[in-house]
């Protein structure tokens, strides 16, 4: 029942419309027992908002709340389903014994044809080096055949000879007289040797002279025993002298134009040299640059 | 629920949703955001919503969408500050209106929302238990509280100006 300790919460729920009738007539009858309470439930009133009739907060664009079929997507389920891009099956590989041996095949077939083919390669190369060092020794023995070189050379390198040598009268009339009494022309050469008077090298020249001449005289007798020896000897014999053509070429690494070869690669020197000298500028620059 | 009586709880409940929520949230934007969120999630549950229960249902998500954004933005605790909305709200009505309307937004969120949904909706005690998932006594007590509150202030202006 209403009273004075519990009149505020029934005039609260009087002003919210939360009493019965019964309830609502003991509160107006108790508010007017006295004034004091009837002031306090019109300041409870005037806590109670009322909606104005002016107030007319609408909210804007209430059109896009509204449902309608027409805006309803309907797609047909097929064509949803076609949008959706179909993943590639995966492909397991099982390892069976005969793909296992099959593979095992394949790799050691692999292996042996890379190495015919490296093996192919080093021959090439060693066999264009015994090419080159033959060449080598070709040149070598020519210098070695004088003693089969022909009477008309030997004149001409003996004048080549005579013509190097640069000594006093009696060294010359040694020379002479060894001229003379093998080869003729060599006489005129001498003679123009003598118009040439002696230097101060004199004595060094002697010494040259005095070899070169004894060595000739040496190659001499050599090509006079062999000459005729070889009209002798028959071309059998020829034959079975042994010929040894073993040489060793030293390959400079500073050469430019030199090839380098990784298997049936043949690379460039002096471009491969080009290239790593231009990657290490640029690596060097980066590093300046980050070290800035 | 038909697509006709979705549509009709729009014509009903939207104004007044929107309304709730703006007169606390005090923006627009964020309003218009709750109410459409609130009505898209009853068209998904169109199917358990029951037509009656339709406008209890809307401001119960409403109501709660919007303490999540107060939160978000940290905006619990109410400024004195008056906005254009409650100012366009109070033109016309009297001083003590006003003091009135000022007075409210010094309140609590849920104070506030309790006095809205009272006086405004004109929800029981029972129904604005459902909506902020309070049980009916504790409705009771809070919104006495913030009745006090009020004609304390009230009583409070009242003196000043005599």
């Amino acid at each position: 029942m209403i009273n004075k300790n519990n009149y505020e919460t029934f005039f609260m729920s009087y002003i919210d419309n939360e009493l019965n009738a019964a309830e609502i007539a003991a509160v107006e009858a108790f508010v007017l027992t006295d004034s004091k309470y009837t002031e306090e439930l019109a300041l409870f009133e005037k806590t109670k908002v009322h909606t104005p009739s002016t107030e007319s907060i609408e909210m804007e664009d209430k059109i896009f709340l509204y449902r309608f079929p027409e805006m309803q997507a309907s797609l047909d389920t097929n064509f949803k389903k076609s949008l959706y891009k179909k993943e590639a099956p995966i492909r397991k590989i099982v390892f069976t014994p005969n793909l296992m041996r099959a593979s095992f095949t394949i790799a050691a077939l692999l292996i042996l044809f890379i190495g015919i083919q490296l093996f192919k390669t080093n021959t090439a190369i060693k066999e264009k080096a015994s090419v080159v060092s033959t060449n080598n020794a070709s040149t070598h023995s020519k210098q070695t055949e004088n003693t089969i070189l022909p009477s008309k050379e030997l004149d001409a390198s003996l004048k080549n000879s005579n013509a190097a040598i640069v000594s006093s009268q009696p060294v010359n009339k040694k020379i002479n007289l060894i001229n003379n009494s093998v080869i003729e022309p060599s006489t005129n050469s001498v003679i123009d040797i003598e118009k040439h008077s002696a230097s101060n090298h004199i004595n060094s020249n002697i010494i040259n002279a005095e070899e070169s001449q004894s060595a000739l005289l040496v190659k001499l007798h050599e090509t006079q025993i062999r000459s005729s020896a070889m009209e002798t000897v028959s071309n059998e014999e020829v034959k079975n002298i042994p010929v040894i053509l073993s040489s060793y070429q030293e390959i400079n690494t500073e050469q430019e134009d030199r090839t380098i070869n990784i298997g049936m690669l043949e690379i460039d020197g002096a471009a491969f040299r080009g290239i790593t000298r231009r990657v290490s500028a640029l690596l060097k620059r980066n590093k300046i640059e980050k070290e800035k | 629920m038909t697509d006709l009586e979705f549509n009709i709880c729009v014509d009903d409940y939207s104004d007044g949703v929107y309304r709730f929520i703006l007169k606390i949230s005090k923006n627009k934007e964020d309003a218009k955001d709750i109410v459409q969120t609130a009505f898209e999630k009853l068209w998904v549950n169109r199917e358990k919503v029951e037509t009656l229960k339709a406008k209890s249902y809307l401001f119960t998500v409403a109501y709660h969408l919007m303490i999540d954004q107060l939160r978000k933005e940290n905006k619990i605790v109410m400024t004195d500050s008056f906005d254009e909305t409650t100012q366009t709200v109070s033109q016309g009505s009297s001083e003590l209106k006003q003091l009135l309307l000022q007075a409210i937004n010094n309140l609590n969120p849920t104070q506030k929302s309790l006095i809205l949904l009272k006086d405004y909706e004109g929800y029981s005690y029972q129904e604005i238990g459902e909506i902020m998932q309070l049980s009916e006594s504790q409705v009771k007590v809070y919104l006495h509280r913030a009745r006090l509150i009020l004609k304390n202030k009230l009583t409070h202006v009242e003196k000043m100006s005599a």
